[in-house]
């Protein structure tokens, strides 16, 4: 094993698009907006950037030789770049190669961005490309599949879907404290407004999902050394981790779960053991939120609380500012808006720099980031969880 | 979104057969459910694909499976994701865990949603849908049987 890298990056800039339910740009506009203003917020020029890390979108035919198209339009010369798609755990993804890639000399400053257009050219891209042994059935998307899961783990453990409705109010309750949210002008929800929104597909209501939106977002890793002297104090990359598999429909190996069902814990496990710190020392966490089901499971799987605990964990309002693990403060995927993930990094960002008013976790130093991801609806289905340990 | 499709007839989407698939679909079309068994380490698996993920082996035959198994989970559709489920609306998608171990996608026929429940034993039905596939359903199994 190599040298650890703990604390040898740092997140050093953070910058997002316009973003919203329908954000007219391409899904280009909307990476370079991110990128351009990640790169500000670095206090750094487009010519100090030598390493570009792009999510792939999601769009078929805007894939091929993306990484380089984004950077001949930002004017970039890298001398690393990559194009990833682990889903919805990318951002984390590229935070990590970014990191990786610094160390070994390849680039110095990294620019990691994702651009994120539901509707390119007006048209809506709600059928993605299922697969031969999911569409004919009528199943679509990303949404039923973890309506599956939550069937599983209700079945399993009890889990309830006021339980689920307790981590959309409390998201909703944080993003009232966050003008930039998409849902801050509809304003707080009660577990009766969830219990009362449409069924999507059961066991999840309209309220279980994190809306569609328009984006493009970016961050800046660069070493540990050069961050010292930029605008921001450096926000240290100190622990990271990853865990894939075929988990649910082709179980591997986690013998803490009855059926090996949920098996993101090495991600944890990794970033914990890299960053030499344990659950307690999470002053802030961002948990990948696109469904309300998955936060009760990425405490369980990531080891916040036991399997089968997470319903319980969320209905006690932990989740809270003020609560013992204050989580997804601006809101999260299901009331900031789906920014992918980017913008759980860049909220741990803000939260570890101090500048997030009044949903400001009190001297916060450590914090927890999660992505999650994979494939969702094209078979064989299998999942992707990353994870950031992020210090000040 | 339900409604905004009315009135047009569009249809369900159909598998396309690919060289890893097209035994399956063609088992289903004689309503026989074959799945992949590594015929080094005896592993069944699904979906069709060219090595075995237990052992990596590719060595492989199609199986004729026993067509029986339980729900392991479900859900029921009431977002109308494509026109052609207008008229299904609410509908159910299961996953079914084959008594030989693979786990799959499917449609329960045979009883109204509010029968479904996980663990239900089920047994595979055959659907013809035009001259080249017939896709596999499950309806409800008694448990003697």
């Amino acid at each position: 094993m190599g040298e650890s890298l703990k604390d040898k990056c740092a997140i050093v800039g953070i910058g997002f698009s316009e973003f919203g339910k329908r954000v007219p740009k391409s899904t280009m506009t909307l990476t370079l907006e991110g990128c351009k203003r990640a790169i500000e917020d670095a206090g750094l020029a487009k010519e100090d950037v030598d390493g570009l890390l792009v999510a792939l979108p999601s769009a078929e035919g805007e894939r091929h030789g993306w990484v380089c198209r984004v950077g001949s339009f930002l004017g970039i010369s890298s001398t690393f770049s990559a194009g990833l798609d682990i889903g919805g755990a990318t951002p984390i993804a590229m935070v990590q190669l970014a990191t990786m890639a610094i160390n070994a000399g390849m680039c110095n400053t990294v620019v990691c961005c994702y651009g994120w257009q539901n509707s390119p050219m007006g048209i809506p891209l709600i059928m993605p490309p299922g697969l031969d042994f999911t569409t004919p059935y009528g199943d679509f998307a990303a949404l039923p599949f973890k309506a599956h899961v939550a069937r599983r783990h209700m079945h399993l453990f009890g889990t309830t879907s006021r339980q689920m409705g307790a981590v959309a109010v409390t998201f909703r309750k944080h993003a009232c404290m966050n003008p930039q949210a998409q849902m801050y002008e509809k304003g707080p929800i009660t577990i009766e407004d969830h219990q009362n929104s449409r069924m999507i597909v059961e066991p999840l209501r309209l309220l279980d999902n994190a809306p569609i939106t328009d984006s493009g977002g970016a961050v800046v890793v660069t070493s540990a050394q050069r961050a010292k002297h930029l605008r921001h104090r450096p926000i240290y990359i100190s622990g990271m981790g990853q865990a894939h598999s075929g988990e649910f429909m082709r179980p591997w190996r986690d013998p803490r779960y009855p059926e090996g069902t949920f098996e993101g814990g090495k991600a944890a496990e990794i970033a914990f053991r890299m960053a030499g710190i344990s659950h307690k020392d999470i002053d802030v966490a961002q948990f990948y939120d696109g469904f309300t089901i998955l936060v009760i499971i990425e405490l369980e799987t990531y080891g916040f609380c036991n399997p089968g605990e997470g319903g319980p964990f969320v209905e006690e309002g932990r989740l809270e500012l003020g609560g013992e693990l204050p989580s997804n403060t601006a809101g999260g995927l299901l009331s900031e808006g789906h920014l992918m993930g980017m913008g759980h990094i860049a909220e741990a960002v803000r939260q570890l720099r101090g500048e997030c008013r009044e949903r400001q976790v009190n001297d916060a130093e450590v914090a927890f980031v999660s992505g999650y991801g994979g494939s969702p609806h094209e078979y064989p289905i299998s999942f992707s969880y990353s994870t950031l340990i992020l210090t000040r | 979104m339900v409604g905004k499709f009315e009135g047009i007839d569009i249809p369900k989407p159909t598998p396309t057969l690919t060289e890893d698939s097209e035994p399956y679909w063609k088992g289903c079309k004689k309503h026989k459910l074959l799945i992949q068994r590594c015929k080094d380490c005896g592993h069944y698996r699904f979906p069709p694909s060219g090595i075995c993920p237990k052992c990596t082996s590719t060595n492989t035959e199609w199986a004729r499976v026993s067509g029986r198994g339980k729900v392991y989970s479900w859900t029921v559709f009431h977002y109308l994701y494509h026109p052609a489920f207008s008229k299904d609306i609410p509908y159910n998608v299961a996953i079914i865990e084959l008594e030989e171990g693979p786990r799959m996608h499917t449609n329960i026929v045979g009883c109204s949603n509010e029968d479904i429940f996980i663990d239900m034993p089920v047994e595979v039905v055959f659907e013809d849908i035009n001259e080249e596939i017939a896709l596999p359903k499950f309806r409800p199994r008694e448990k003697q049987q």
